[in-house]
C-alpha cells in the first residue's frame, strides 16, 4: 500500500513537472530563434500567457464532429502526460509497476493518433491533408522508438522500464554498436519526432494552414498546443534516459536538475537545428525517414547478434 | 548536418545582432522629411482656397458663410499625408509635421477649421479677389455643400460634357 | 526610324487596311484600323512579326467621337517600339472580333472590357465574368461615361454564385484562398487535387478591386493622380507613379527635366532593391525557412529609412508631377545612399553566397513552378518570370526611359526556367541595381527637379508607358483630355500577365509547390485588381453573402464615411 502511495506521488509529481516546465522550454526556444533572428523575440513566459488567454476564449464549435474534435483534445494531453509517468524525471518511472515497454510504446503512438482524430473529426480539407501527412510520418517514425526499446528490451532480458529506461541500449554492458547507430539515428529523428521545421509537414502553416489544427481554437486549441509543449520535454527526457542516463542515480533534486540540464541542451539543439533550415516536402521527409527506419533495422540486428 | 552554407548561413544572423527597437515602450524616431500631419497655421492663411483645389483626397473643404467669412475645414479621415497643400500654400500657412499617431476614439481630434476675415476693398466694400497664380484654380476647384454633412461639390465644367452643365453634385454618404 | 520600320513590315501585309498613323516620337507607333480587320492584324503582329502582347483596352469615347474604342498593345523588343493597334466602334454596336483564340494572353484583357465597358469580344473561348462581383446586375457597365463614379445598383443580387467548373474525373476540389496565410491579398484559386498531385486549376480574383482607373478619369486631375497611382500597389508604387507620369508626357510632348528623370531613375532602382529583397524574405516564409526571412527583412530596413528620409514616408513616395518631381537629392542624402549601399552590399554578397549553396533551399526550389519558353511566348509572361527561362526582356534596355539610357547594367537572365532560377534572377539583380544607383549619383546634373507648366495639356492624344517593375512590365495608357484630367487611363501591371501562367506551372505537381510556384512570380494582387467602383463593403458581403453583415456594415456608416 505505502509504496503505491509513494508511486501515485511521483506520478503526480512528474506530470506537475512536465505541466510547468514545458511551455517554458517552449518559450527558450522562441527566445533562442529570435535571437538568431536578429530580433528581440517575445519574454520567456510568453507561452504561459498565450495558454492561459486561449483558455479563456469562447469554446467554438466548428468542423464536422464536434464531439470527437474535443475528445481528441482531451486525448492528446491526457496520453502524454500519461507517458509522462513513465519517464524517470529524476527517480525511477513512477508507473513503471503497472506498464512495461509494450505500453511505453503504444502510448507513444496514442498520441499521434489524437492529432489524426483531431483533423479527421475536422472535416475540412486542409485538416484532412494535414492528418494524411501525419498518418505517413507515424507510419515511418514510430518504430524507431519501438526498436529502441526493443533493443533495451534485449540487453536487460526483461520488458521492465526501470531497466530499460536506464541507458539500456548503449551504455556500460549494453551494445555498442547498435546502441550508438541507434542513438544517431534517434538524434536525427528527433527533429522529426517532436515536429519542428524541417519535419512540421503536418501543421505546415504557409502550405495547409496549419492541416489538423485548422478547426481548433481558444479551449480546444490551449489543449493541443499545451500537448505539443509536453511532447518536447518528454521526448527530451525520454532521450536523455534512453542513452545518457549518468546522474540519474545521484539523490532526488540533483538528479532532476541533470535531467533538466540534459532537456535543456536537447532542446537547444532542436532550436538551431529549426532556425537554420526550411520545411521538407512530404516525399523528400518520407525518404528522409526511410534511410533512418533502414539505419535503425540494421542497428536491430546488430543488437540481436550480440554487438 | 552542418552543411557549410547553413554555418555561413548562421554566421550572418548572429553578426547582425538584435535589431529591434523597443516601440511602443521606447520612441520611434522620424527623420526630418517625414510627412506626418499638415498643421494649419491660421495666423498666415489668407483664404486662397489652394489647398482645398489641390487635396488629392478631397480632405480640405471651404465654405463662405457671407462674403467676408470664409470656412477653411481640414477633416483629417481620409488624407493621405501627401503634403501637396503644403507644397501650394502661397503663404507657408500649413507645415508638415512630424505627427504620425493620429489614432483616436473621435474623429473630430482630428479636425482642424480655420475662420479667416478676408479683406475688403476699401472703395466698394467687397471682397477682392487676390490676382496670383492660383487664382485660375478658385474657379476649377471643390467647394463645400453641405459642411456639416461634409459634402463636397465639383464646381468645374463637368467632364460629361459639351456645353455648361452647371454644379455636378457628388455626394459622400 | 524604328517605328517606321515596323510600320513598313505591317504594310507589307495589310496595305489597306490602316485608316490612319501616328508616331508621337520614334519608339511609338499608333495605328487606327477597321475592326474588321483587327483579329488578322493581331494574329499577323503576334505570330508572325513575333511581337509580344501587352494588354487591350477598351475606352469610352463617345462624349467626344460618338464611338467606343479597343486598343490592343504591342511591344516589339528588337525594334524598341511600343505599338497600339486602335479601332473605332459604333455606340449601338460595339463588338469586336476576339484576339483570344491566337493570342492566348488576351484573355484577361477582353473579358474585363467586356466586364467594366460592356464591349463585347465575340469568338472569346471563356464567357465567365472576371472583375465585376456576382451580384452586380447585368447591363451595367461602370467603365461607361454615363456612369458615375459613386454609382451603387439598386437591384444588386446577393445570392447569385458564380459558376465554378467542374473538377475533372477523380479529383477533389481544394480552394486557396480567398483567405491563406501565404497570400498577403485575396484571390481564389480552385485546385483540381488528385491525391497530392494538382491537376487543374480555376482562378478568381479582382476581389478587392477599388476603383482607381474609374476615379482617374473622373475625380482627380493630372497630378493629383500620381498620390493615388502609388497606392496601387504596396511595393511598386512609384513604378506606377513615374509610368503614368511618363505616359502624360510622352502624350502632350513634355519633357521632364533631366535631373528629374535621373532622381525618378534613382527612386524606382531603390523600389527595385526593397521588393526584391522581400520577395526573398517571402519566398523563404513560404518555404518555412524563417531565419533567412528576418536576415533578408532586417537588410532591407535601411533602405525604407533611406526613402523615409529622401521623401518623407517609407513606401508612399509622392514623388511625380508632370514634368518632374517633388523631392531633390541633396549632398547630405547623397552620402546618406552611398553608406547604406555600400553596407548593403557587403553584406548581400554573403547572402548570395550562403543561398546559392544551400542544398536544403534548392531541394524545395528545383524543378518547381517551371514556365518554359513557348509559355512564356503565350501568355506574355514578363519580368523575372521570363529572364529566368531564359528570355531577356527587361523594359530598362528595350524602351528605355527617364535616364536609364545613360547607365550601363547587364540584365540577368538564368537558363532553369523554374523557381531557383527566379529566386538567382532577383538575388543577382540586386547588384545590378546597385550599380545602377551609384552611377545615377555621380552623372546626375545639376538643374531644377520640375518644369514650369504654364499651359494646359492638349486633350486627345495617347500616351503608352512601359516601366521595368520589379515584377516585370507595367504599362500604362492614358488618353489625355480636358478639365485638367485624362479621359481614360489603363493599369496593366505585371501580375496581371504573369498570374495567367499559373494553371499551366502548377498543373501535375504536388500541391506542397503551389504556394511556392505562386509565389515566385511575386503575386502583387493589388496591382492586378485595381479598376473599378466594386466598394469594398459590397465586395465582402458578396463573398460571405449574410443579410447581417450588411446591415451591420451600412448601419454603422455616418454621413462622414469615407467611399
Amino acid at each position: 500500500m505505502n509504496s503505491y502511495l509513494m508511486f501515485v506521488t511521483q506520478a503526480v509529481f512528474n506530470v506537475a513537472l512536465v505541466l510547468a516546465v514545458a511551455p517554458l522550454l517552449e518559450g527558450i526556444i522562441r527566445k533562442v530563434t529570435a535571437r538568431v533572428q536578429s530580433r528581440q523575440g517575445p519574454p520567456l513566459w510568453q507561452p504561459y500567457f498565450d495558454l492561459a488567454k486561449l483558455l479563456t476564449k469562447e469554446d467554438i464549435e466548428s468542423g464536422e464532429a464536434p464531439a470527437v474534435q474535443r475528445f481528441a483534445g482531451y486525448l492528446s494531453l491526457a496520453a502524454i502526460l500519461t507517458v509522462a509517468c513513465f519517464v524517470p524525471l529524476g527517480s525511477q518511472p513512477p508507473l513503471a509497476v503497472v506498464g512495461d515497454g509494450i505500453l511505453l510504446i503504444y502510448l507513444l503512438t496514442l498520441t499521434g493518433v489524437a492529432t489524426l482524430l483531431a483533423g479527421f473529426a475536422a472535416g475540412s480539407t486542409y485538416s484532412i491533408f494535414g492528418a494524411s501527412r501525419e498518418m505517413i510520418t507515424m507510419l515511418a517514425l514510430e518504430p524507431l522508438f519501438a526498436i529502441t526499446i526493443v533493443m533495451g528490451a534485449l540487453k536487460t532480458q526483461s520488458l521492465d522500464l526501470v531497466g530499460i529506461l536506464n541507458g539500456s541500449a548503449y551504455v556500460s554492458n549494453g551494445f555498442p554498436w547498435a546502441g550508438t547507430l541507434m542513438m544517431v539515428v534517434l538524434l536525427f529523428a528527433l527533429q522529426a519526432f517532436v515536429g519542428r521545421v524541417p519535419f512540421d509537414i503536418a501543421e505546415a502553416e504557409t502550405e495547409i494552414m496549419e492541416g489538423p489544427l485548422v478547426e481548433y481554437s481558444g479551449p480546444k486549441l490551449a489543449l493541443f498546443k499545451y500537448s505539443q509543449m509536453v511532447k518536447l520535454f518528454v521526448y527530451c527526457a525520454l532521450f536523455a534516459a534512453l542513452f545518457a542516463p549518468w546522474g540519474s542515480g545521484l539523490i532526488f533534486p540533483l538528479s532532476l536538475a541533470v535531467l533538466l540540464l540534459k532537456v535543456l541542451i536537447l532542446v537547444l539543439l532542436v532550436t538551431l537545428v529549426a532556425a537554420t533550415h526550411a520545411r521538407l516536402r512530404i516525399d523528400q521527409a518520407l525518404r528522409y525517414y526511410a534511410t533512418l527506419l533502414g539505419v535503425g533495422f540494421v542497428a536491430l540486428l546488430l543488437a540481436l547478434l550480440g554487438k | 548536418m552542418l552543411k557549410l552554407s547553413k554555418l555561413k548561413e548562421a554566421i550572418i544572423c548572429l553578426k547582425a545582432g538584435k535589431v529591434t527597437l523597443p516601440y511602443p515602450a521606447g520612441p520611434a524616431p522620424v527623420p526630418s522629411g517625414f510627412r506626418g500631419r499638415p498643421v494649419f497655421d491660421p495666423d498666415l492663411c489668407i483664404g486662397c482656397g489652394g489647398c482645398a483645389n489641390n487635396c488629392p483626397a478631397r480632405e480640405i473643404l471651404i465654405s463662405d458663410v457671407c462674403q467676408e467669412i470664409r470656412i477653411i475645414r481640414y477633416s483629417g479621415q481620409r488624407c493621405t499625408y501627401c503634403g501637396r497643400c503644403a507644397d501650394l500654400c502661397p503663404e507657408k500657412a500649413i507645415t508638415i509635421s512630424h505627427e504620425f499617431e493620429t489614432a483616436t476614439n473621435s474623429i473630430e481630434d482630428l479636425r482642424q477649421e480655420i475662420e479667416v476675415f478676408m479683406g475688403t476693398c476699401q472703395r466698394c466694400g467687397r471682397c477682392f479677389k487676390n490676382e496670383n497664380p492660383l487664382n485660375d484654380l478658385i474657379l476649377k476647384g471643390y467647394r463645400a455643400d453641405d459642411l456639416a454633412a461634409n459634402r463636397w461639390v465639383h464646381t468645374s465644367r463637368s467632364f460629361l460634357g459639351e456645353g455648361d452643365f452647371g454644379d455636378l453634385k457628388i455626394e459622400l454618404d | 526610324m524604328p517605328a517606321r520600320q515596323v510600320l513598313n513590315l505591317i504594310k507589307q501585309r495589310f496595305n489597306g487596311v490602316i485608316h490612319r498613323v501616328d508616331i508621337p516620337e520614334d519608339s511609338r507607333l499608333l495605328l487606327y484600323t477597321g475592326r474588321e480587320s483587327v483579329p488578322d492584324l493581331c494574329r499577323f503582329i503576334f505570330r508572325d512579326l513575333d511581337a509580344r502582347y501587352v494588354i487591350s483596352i477598351g475606352i469610352d469615347d463617345r462624349p467626344y467621337s460618338g464611338n467606343f474604342q479597343v486598343a490592343h498593345n504591342f511591344a516589339f523588343e528588337n525594334h524598341h517600339v511600343l505599338c497600339s493597334l486602335i479601332c473605332n466602334l459604333p455606340a449601338e454596336d460595339p463588338q469586336i472580333g476576339s484576339i483570344s483564340p491566337d493570342v492566348p494572353a488576351a484573355n484577361w484583357a477582353e473579358r474585363e472590357f467586356r466586364d467594366l465597358l460592356g464591349i463585347e469580344p465575340v469568338g472569346c473561348p471563356s464567357m465567365k465574368r472576371l472583375v465585376l462581383p456576382d451580384g452586380w446586375p447585368d447591363g451595367v457597365h461602370p467603365l461607361r461615361k454615363d456612369v458615375p463614379w459613386d454609382f451603387r445598383p439598386k437591384d444588386y443580387d446577393d445570392n447569385r454564385i458564380y459558376d465554378f467548373d467542374e473538377p475533372p474525373e477523380g479529383c477533389t476540389v481544394v480552394p486557396f484562398g480567398p483567405f491563406h496565410p501565404t497570400l498577403d491579398e485575396p484571390s481564389h484559386f480552385r485546385l483540381f487535387v488528385e491525391g497530392e498531385i494538382v491537376r487543374g486549376c480555376e482562378y478568381r480574383g479582382f476581389m478587392v478591386h477599388r476603383g482607381i482607373e474609374k476615379l482617374g478619369d473622373s475625380v482627380l486631375t493630372y497630378n493629383e493622380i500620381p498620390v493615388m497611382a502609388e497606392r496601387i500597389c504596396g511595393i511598386c508604387g512609384c513604378v506606377h507613379s513615374v509610368a503614368y507620369a511618363q505616359a502624360v508626357e510622352q502624350a502632350a510632348s513634355v519633357r521632364p527635366t533631366t535631373r528629374a528623370e535621373f532622381i525618378r531613375t534613382l527612386m524606382l532602382e531603390l523600389e527595385r532593391l526593397h521588393s526584391h529583397l522581400l520577395w526573398v524574405g517571402l519566398a523563404n516564409h513560404i518555404l518555412g525557412f524563417d531565419t533567412l526571412f528576418m536576415q533578408s527583412f532586417r537588410m532591407r530596413e535601411p533602405i525604407m529609412w533611406l526613402c523615409e528620409r529622401i521623401t518623407g514616408n517609407r513606401k508612399t513616395y509622392g514623388l511625380c508631377v508632370i514634368g518632374g518631381v517633388r523631392w531633390d537629392i541633396t549632398p547630405e542624402i547623397k552620402a546618406d545612399i552611398i553608406r547604406v549601399l555600400d553596407q548593403l552590399e557587403k553584406e548581400w554578397v554573403k547572402v548570395a553566397n550562403a543561398v546559392k549553396g544551400d542544398r536544403n533551399l534548392q531541394k524545395r526550389t528545383k524543378g518547381v513552378g517551371v514556365a518554359d519558353r513557348t509559355l512564356v511566348k503565350e501568355m506574355g509572361l514578363i519580368g523575372p518570370m521570363a529572364r529566368a527561362s531564359g528570355v531577356p526582356l527587361d523594359c530598362r534596355k528595350d524602351f528605355p526611359y527617364a535616364a536609364y539610357d545613360k547607365v550601363e547594367f547587364d540584365v540577368i537572365t538564368q537558363e532553369g526556367c523554374d523557381v531557383w532560377s527566379r529566386v538567382l534572377v532577383r538575388v543577382l539583380e540586386v547588384f545590378e541595381s546597385i550599380q545602377i544607383i551609384r552611377q545615377c549619383l555621380e552623372r546626375m546634373p545639376a538643374g531644377p527637379i520640375q518644369l514650369d507648366l504654364t499651359d494646359e495639356l492638349p486633350a486627345g492624344r495617347i500616351g503608352l508607358s512601359s516601366i521595368e517593375a520589379p515584377r516585370g512590365e507595367s504599362h500604362h495608357f492614358v488618353v489625355t483630355g480636358d478639365d485638367n484630367r485624362p479621359r481614360r487611363w489603363r493599369v496593366r501591371a505585371p501580375t496581371y500577365q504573369n498570374l495567367q501562367g499559373i494553371p499551366a506551372m502548377i498543373k501535375d505537381k504536388p500541391l506542397a509547390d503551389m504556394t511556392i510556384a505562386l509565389g515566385s512570380i511575386d503575386p502583387c494582387f493589388s496591382c492586378t485588381d485595381r479598376m473599378e467602383i466594386v466598394d469594398l463593403r459590397s465586395g465582402k458581403v458578396q463573398i460571405f453573402s449574410q443579410q447581417d453583415l450588411i446591415r451591420l456594415v451600412r448601419s454603422s456608416g455616418s454621413a462622414e464615411q469615407t467611399v
